[in-house]
Formats: C-alpha cells, structure tokens, sequence
C-alpha cells in the first residue's frame, strides 16, 4: 500500500486501538473502562492486569455474567501481546481518541470513545461534513438525486459522509468520488472487512479519496445489530443529515432520529406518496424536517457560499420530447406512453431507445423512469 | 412346423417392426416366449389361448415356442398377441402359412377372440410402412388412425374368427366407420372462441407475442398476477403458422404413440402443452423406468410448451429442459437401452417479477427479497429466452386489439420469408440460427451499426444475448418485410429483452 504514511501513532492512540480491538469489546464496554479509569493508557493497564472485571460486570446483561471471568483474562492475554502497532502501522490507521485536538464528534452524548480510520485523505473530517442516507430498495428516481446531491455538496467543499450500503448510501459516495470530492464512509464492521461484497471496489475508491471509519476492531463481521449503532456515528459525524429515500422503518431512520437528537439540521428530500421509498423521508418532512428542494438549500444551512450551479440540459424536441412530458415525471410503463401519446408501439420503441441512450429515461422492471 | 408373422413394437415415440416366430414341436405341452419380452408380453399366453379356443379352433397340446425378433429390442404392450395367435394358427397348420406372407398384423385379443385397440397405431404403421411392409391388419378401432399413413394399405380385423376366414379369401373384410369428426372441421373447435382480439391493450407484450410465433423464439413474460399474462400466452396458438405435411404426420405420431386421443385425423395446429408447476423432472422431459415415456416437452414438440408461475416449477425440473431447448431432442439413457424423444418445442413462460406480485411502482420487497426470488430461475435457464418482457396491468381506456386471424396472417409470411432463405440450411426459423452463423446471416444497415455500437457502449450486450438481440432483430425485420435489419429493428429486440435485475 503506496499511501501517505500518518503521523506515528502515540501510546494513548496504541493504547485505545489496542482497547478497541479486543474481542467482544462493545462500545459500552469501552466508554465504562474509559470513565473508570480516565485515560487509555491507563485503561490498558488495567485490562492487562485484569483488574476490569467489576466494570464491564456492570454493562453487561445478567445472562452473558457468567462469560466476563473469562473474557476478561482473554483481554489481558491478548493486550499483552503487542502485535497490533506492527498492524495500525502496516495499514497507516489513524486513532481518534476522545478529548484530542482532531476530536470529530461534539454535542453527541453517545459518542464512540474511539474512532479508528483508514484512508488517504486525514483532512477529510475538518471540512463542513454533510451524511446524505437512504433506503437500500432504492429507486432510480432517489438514486439518480443521492449521485447528483453527493457531487454537488463535494463540489461545495464538503464532505459526503454516509454507510457504503446498497443503494441510496453508494449513490452519494460515487456522486461525490466522481465530482472529485472526499467521502467518509461509516462502516459497521471491523475497518478490514468490506461488506456489503459488492460494493469491493466503492470501498477501494472511498479509501485512495477519503476515509473509512469504525469505532469497532478488526477482524469484526457483519452484524445485523451493528448497524443501527453505526448509524449514530453517521448522525454525529454530520453537520448536516439530508435523507434522500427512506421506507418507513429502515436505518436512514434511525439516523434522522439520532441526528436530531443530537441537534443535527436534517433536510428530507420529498417523494410521491406512491413510492414506498420515499415514505419515510415524507413522515420526516411531517416531523419537521426541512425539504431539499436543492442541494444549496444544504450550503445555505452550513453558512456557506453557494455551490456552482448546474445549467439544465436542453429538454429532447419533437416525439421524443412528446414521450418524456407524458411521462409526468412518473415511472411509466410503455403501453402508458402508448396510449398518453397515440404513438403505435412500433415506432414507440425506437423513441423511447433514443431517450434510454441520451440518459433521459432509465429503464427498471418494466417502468421507464424520466431523469433530468 | 414354423410360421412367422410381421408385426411392430412401441420403443419410446417410434414403432419397432418385430418378427413373430413360432415353433409348434412335439414334446410336453408348453408355451415360451423368448426375446426380451417386458411382464405384458409374457402374460399374453392365456388371452391367446382363450381367444384361439373361443375362437373355435385348437389349441395344439405340444412345445409352442414365440420368438420375438430382432433380440436386442425391448417388446411391449399387448398388441403382439394377435400376431402371436396368427403365428400359433399357421404353426399349427390351422391357416395356411401363405396368406400371412407379406402382411403385418397389429392387435390385442380379449378373451372371446375379439380384437382390441392398440395404442401407437400411426406410429406402428408408420414404421411398417418405413420398413417396406406397407400391408397391415389393424384392430377395426384403429384402422381410422392406420389410415393417416399414406402409404398403407389397411385391413381391419373385428376378430380372431373372422380375421381367418378374411385372410383365406372365405369372408368380406369388414369396412369400418369413418371418423367421427368431420375431416375438414377444426378439431379444437372449443378452443376457436379464444382469440387476440378479446385481449385489450398490452400493445408492447402483443408485439412481442407476434414476434416469438414468427421467428420461433422462447419467450418469458413477467408481471404482476392479473395483467392478461396467461391469457396472451394461451392466445399464442391462434396466431402460428399451421403445421407442415411432413410435421403433422410427425406430431400425430408422437401423440399416437404416447396415448393420446387421435380423432381419425392428422393434427393441424400446433400443439401447446401446459403442465402445472407441480410437474416432476420426469412428466416434463420424459422418463420412467421400465418403458420410458415422452414427457411434456415432446408432447409440444413443433409446438409451444406453456409454462404458467414459472418461479414455483422445481428448480431440478426446469434444469432439466436446458438440454432438450439446446438440442431439441431428449435423450434417456437406460440400462441396456438408450432412447431419444423429439423435443422442437418453444418455450413460452410466465412468472411474477418478484414475492409480493404488486406492480414495480408499488412493490414493497427489499432488493435482497427480490434477488432471492428471481434466483429461484436459474441464469443459464433465463438467458435462453430471447424474448424477456415486462407485462403489465392494461389501462381501463384500452381498446379491443387486433384479431388473431390478422396477426397470423403476418405471422404466416414472416415464416414463409424464412424458410425460403433458410432452404438450403438445415434450420427453417431465425430462433434455430447457430450462434456462430447469426452474424453472417443477419446483415445490418448503417443505421442498424450506429445502434449496435450504441448498445455495446450501454453495455447492454453480452456475448450469448448479441446472438440472440440479432435473432430477433431479423424476426422483426421479417415480419416488416425488409431484407436488411436496420437501426429500429434493433433497438425494438433491445428493448424486448429486459434484464430480470
């Protein structure tokens, strides 16, 4: 790996890698051993001579009680052993720790005591920080908004924060990559475990152009109970939480929730009431959420100047503009523009192509979806 | 004293000209009967001496040894035993040995001598005939169905008694009933009240379904339950070329053989079998133990299997018609014997497009449940339909489409064009080009490039789908009537098959 190489790393950054990364060390286990013991260093030294058992005792639920004796001298094990550094280094991890000077979180309660983060750009949690979440089940419609919203705000100077998933998340990662701007992606994992799988190379092109964070260790898999904690961090990492699609109960949810609890703006980008991808962002919107209506609308937030402004493409002329105004902006299915237009399906078809190549139209599961 | 008697044997779809031989010799009285006999041959025995001695002759107290030639073949069914009963006669000098020169006899005795119907009649005529031994004598049912085959001169034979005294000159060979049906009447009269016209709207789908009759292609439907799906594909039978000479004969045969009702009359429309998704590996593609049988896909062979919910059919069993849609016969290996059972057909199939069946604009399943489902429809399966198209719900100002008589009468120039410039080729439809002659056969206009170049670049194309867009391009360009593809024919086979994401 041709990186940069960080900084080295301090004993108080050793040390809280060295905390986080312990086996089944939870962030509660690791926020109680920290208010116990005051810093890290101290901390470890308590975990090595295993004096944490008491602590975590009391953050543990009454049936897992029985597996603490023992957990606690595997922890003492394995932070005596040093392997780690050799590890932080080869990888040229970075470790937030609380109360430093690069401190990403403010006003979040539930703030990870830890961060650690892989990537080749170490500045990019000191620009205005915008999480832009969303529904996996994803429309084109949301996707093609989360791919333009991510290049606009990264053209803004911002920072596109969000969780590397499916859909809406890896639409705003790869607007903002592809505008040439830095992405920060939160993952639920362990910072050497990419999933979901398919998104292999998103992961590569978030590490060379941004950072990958986690608060949890290496070599921790996907859990589904993972997530909604990870979502907490999207929320406190963001100056700015923009939801794009969201079902009703779905992770961006949870973020929205988290974000506000922490005094977050969060802006919902409205939907037809039709998508069930947009229902969640809609019931923000009733909330009180602000609507994105444009993506300045984010900047205007931050306090920032305007991001530059994109002059829209000239509108197709002719049939083809006929066919892509009786769209009405909706999924429409061929024998609708059929009927709406009276063009004979034959000559439809080579129309409709023609709008399919110039990316005016996008086709899904029979429904052709107008784009702009 | 020896005699030996023609007759035929059903080996899977085809008939299997079998010589009787019996040896009547003095020694204890016995009956053998050697040459691969299955358990309905063997028990034969009494029916053919019941229906000998009913019949008022002798039943000679001596060694009686039945033959059955060639060896190597397996026998069936009953329909040796009135060869067998000829064979005892002649052998036992009852009948004079020469009037069965020349002659093969098919039938099943009853007790009383009667002579019963045989299943298969056509296809044992057939291969009779084939075999240079076109004078039979069939039970008196069968003889309609003897018929069909043109070369044949048929006998029909009421009973044992009878049959005698016929083939000795003594008596009248009995006339039998024509058909039932009148010859030129349609056989599927029912089925004459379905038609395109009654189909409202789906104007893309119905284009789809006229291209899949003309150039052959297998065609998969998806949508939402309710949107006139099973109704286009059960339509898709009014609208074929009717079947050749050569292929009716073909057709009716397999259905004769494989026990279907042949109404004294060549098919004419092509099949379309519709086997419930319940269906096992076996009644799909043929099989079974003993005596293999043909299953659903050489029942619609030359004509269309139906696959209605294509998602619930057994994943095993849908695997299992990838060979026979490759090479459009199936082959059954079993111990000692290996059959081979035509299997031409189109593939015509439906499914939703996902678990909870609603329209893509209102579906509420996640990706993942989506991908789950459509993983039940295993990819090589999938790609080998050229035609994959959405299907959805008709709108309530749809009007009443055009009638099927209209659509076949594109449908039947558009494969008249084909076979004419497939003459010298050993395919007829453009579903049936091979891969590696499609690019040479299907020339593209300029326009037609710029849109080949364009659907590279949109990545749309891989290597198997290019062949198959260009198939349907030039089914397209047939049913237009135009020599070359050009850019709209294209992009209308782009459109018609759709990723199933």
């Amino acid at each position: 790996m041709n990186r940069p190489g960080p900084s080295p790393l301090d004993p108080e950054q050793v040390a809280a890698a060295t905390l986080a990364c312990l086996p089944e060390m939870t962030p509660n286990r690791l926020r109680a051993i920290l208010d116990a013991f005051g810093d890290t260093v101290h901390a470890l030294d308590a975990v090595i001579r295993g004096h944490v058992a008491g602590t975590v005792r009391a953050v543990t639920r009454p049936h897992l009680q029985d597996a603490i004796d023992p957990l606690t001298r595997l922890w003492s094990a394995v932070a005596r052993d040093d392997q780690l550094p050799a590890l932080l280094a080869r990888r040229g991890t970075h470790v937030h720790v609380e109360g430093r000077a690069d401190w990403p979180f403010r006003d979040m309660p539930d703030a990870p005591a830890v961060l650690l983060a892989e990537g080749a750009a170490p500045d990019a949690l000191s620009r205005p920080r915008v999480a832009v979440v969303g529904t996996r089940a994803a429309t084109p419609h949301g996707l093609a908004d989360a791919y333009e919203l991510g290049g606009h705000l990264a053209e803004g100077g911002c920072t596109v924060v969000s969780g590397l998933a499916i859909g809406i998340d890896g639409a705003a990662h790869e607007g903002a990559l592809d505008a040439g701007g830095t992405a920060v992606g939160v993952v639920g994992t362990g910072l050497d475990v990419v999933y979901p799988r398919r998104h292999r190379v998103l992961f590569e092109r978030v590490r060379d152009q941004g950072l990958i964070v986690s608060e949890l260790g290496y070599g921790v898999g996907p859990r589904k109970a993972a997530f909604p904690i990870r979502n907490r961090i999207i929320a406190g990492l963001a100056d700015v939480v923009v939801v794009v699609e969201a079902t009703e109960r779905g992770g961006a949810r949870i973020t929205a929730d988290r974000a506000i609890d922490y005094g977050r703006q969060v802006f919902a980008m409205p939907g037809s009431r039709r998508n069930p991808a947009s229902v969640g962002a809609n019931q923000l919107l009733y909330d009180g959420a602000l609507p994105l209506l444009q993506p300045s609308d984010v900047f205007v937030q931050l306090g920032l100047t305007q991001g530059a402004r994109h002059a829209a493409r000239p509108q197709p002329g002719g049939d083809e503009g006929r066919v892509l105004r009786a769209c009405c902006g909706e999924p429409t299915t061929l024998d609708e523009l059929t009927s709406r237009t009276g063009i004979d399906v034959r000559a439809l078809v080579g129309i409709v192509r023609t709008l399919e190549r110039d990316r005016w139209l996008t086709r899904k599961d029979g429904l052709y979806w107008p784009m702009t | 004293m020896l005699a030996a008697v023609s007759s035929a044997t059903l080996t899977g779809v085809d008939g299997q000209p079998v010589t009787v031989e019996v040896h009547v010799s003095s020694g204890l009285p016995a009956y053998q009967v050697v040459g691969l006999p299955d358990t309905a041959v063997r028990e034969s025995r009494e029916r053919v001496r019941a229906a000998v001695l009913s019949s008022g002759m002798q039943w000679p107290m001596q060694r009686i040894t039945v033959n059955l030639a060639p060896g190597g073949v397996r026998k069936s069914g009953s329909g040796l035993e009135l060869a067998v009963a000829l064979g005892v006669l002649a052998a036992s000098e009852q009948l004079p040995t020469g009037v069965l020169d020349g002659v093969a006899v098919l039938g099943e005795l009853g007790l009383d001598g009667s002579v019963r119907p045989v299943p298969g009649a056509l296809a044992l005529v057939d291969s009779l005939t084939r075999a240079g031994r076109p004078s039979v004598v069939v039970p008196i049912a069968n003889a309609a169905e003897a018929e069909l085959v043109g070369d044949a001169h048929v006998r029909a034979a009421r009973d044992l008694g009878e049959l005698r005294a016929c083939l000795q000159g003594e008596e009248p060979w009995p006339d039998w009933d024509p058909p039932l049906v009148d010859p030129d009447a349609d056989l599927d009269a029912d089925d004459d009240l379905a038609d395109l016209a009654e189909v409202r709207g789906l104007a893309f789908a119905r284009g789809a379904l006229e291209v899949a009759a003309a150039g052959g292609h297998h065609l998969l439907m998806w949508g939402p339950p309710g949107t006139g799906k099973t109704m286009l594909a059960r339509r898709l039978s009014t609208i074929l070329a009717p079947l050749e000479a050569g292929e009716a004969l073909e057709v009716t045969r397999i259905h004769s053989a494989a026990g279907q009702p042949i109404r004294g009359r060549l098919l004419r429309d092509r099949p379309m079998r519709a086997p419930h998704h319940t269906a096992s590996t076996a009644a799909l593609v043929g099989g079974g133990s003993a005596r293999p049988r043909p299953g659903e896909v050489t029942l619609a062979h030359r004509g269309i299997l139906f696959l209605d919910e294509l998602g619930e059919f057994a994943p095993s069993a849908l695997d299992a018609l990838r060979q026979p849609l490759e090479e459009r016969v199936v082959r059954i290996s079993r111990q000692g014997s290996s059959l081979a059972f035509p299997a031409a057909f189109q593939l015509v199939a439906c499914t939703n497009p996902c678990p909870c069946g609603r329209v893509p604009r209102e579906c509420c399943c996640t990706e993942a449940a989506k991908a789950r489902y459509r993983r039940r429809l295993s990819a090589p399966l999938v790609d080998r339909f050229d035609l994959r198209i959405p299907v959805s719900a008709p709108l309530p100002d749809d009007r009443p489409g055009e009638s099927s008589a209209a659509v076949r009468d594109r449908v039947v120039a558009a494969v008249a064009r084909q076979r004419a410039r497939y003459a010298d080729w050993p395919w007829s439809l453009n579903a049936h080009v091979p891969a590696g002659a499609v690019a040479r056969l299907v020339p593209l206009d300029a326009d037609a490039e710029r849109e080949w170049q364009h659907l590279i670049e949109e990545r749309l194309l891989t290597g198997r789908g290019a062949a198959r867009i260009l198939r349907v391009a030039r089914t397209v360009a047939d049913l237009a009537d135009e020599p070359t593809v050009t850019g709209e024919h294209l992009q209308s086979a782009a459109l018609a098959r759709e990723d199933l994401s």
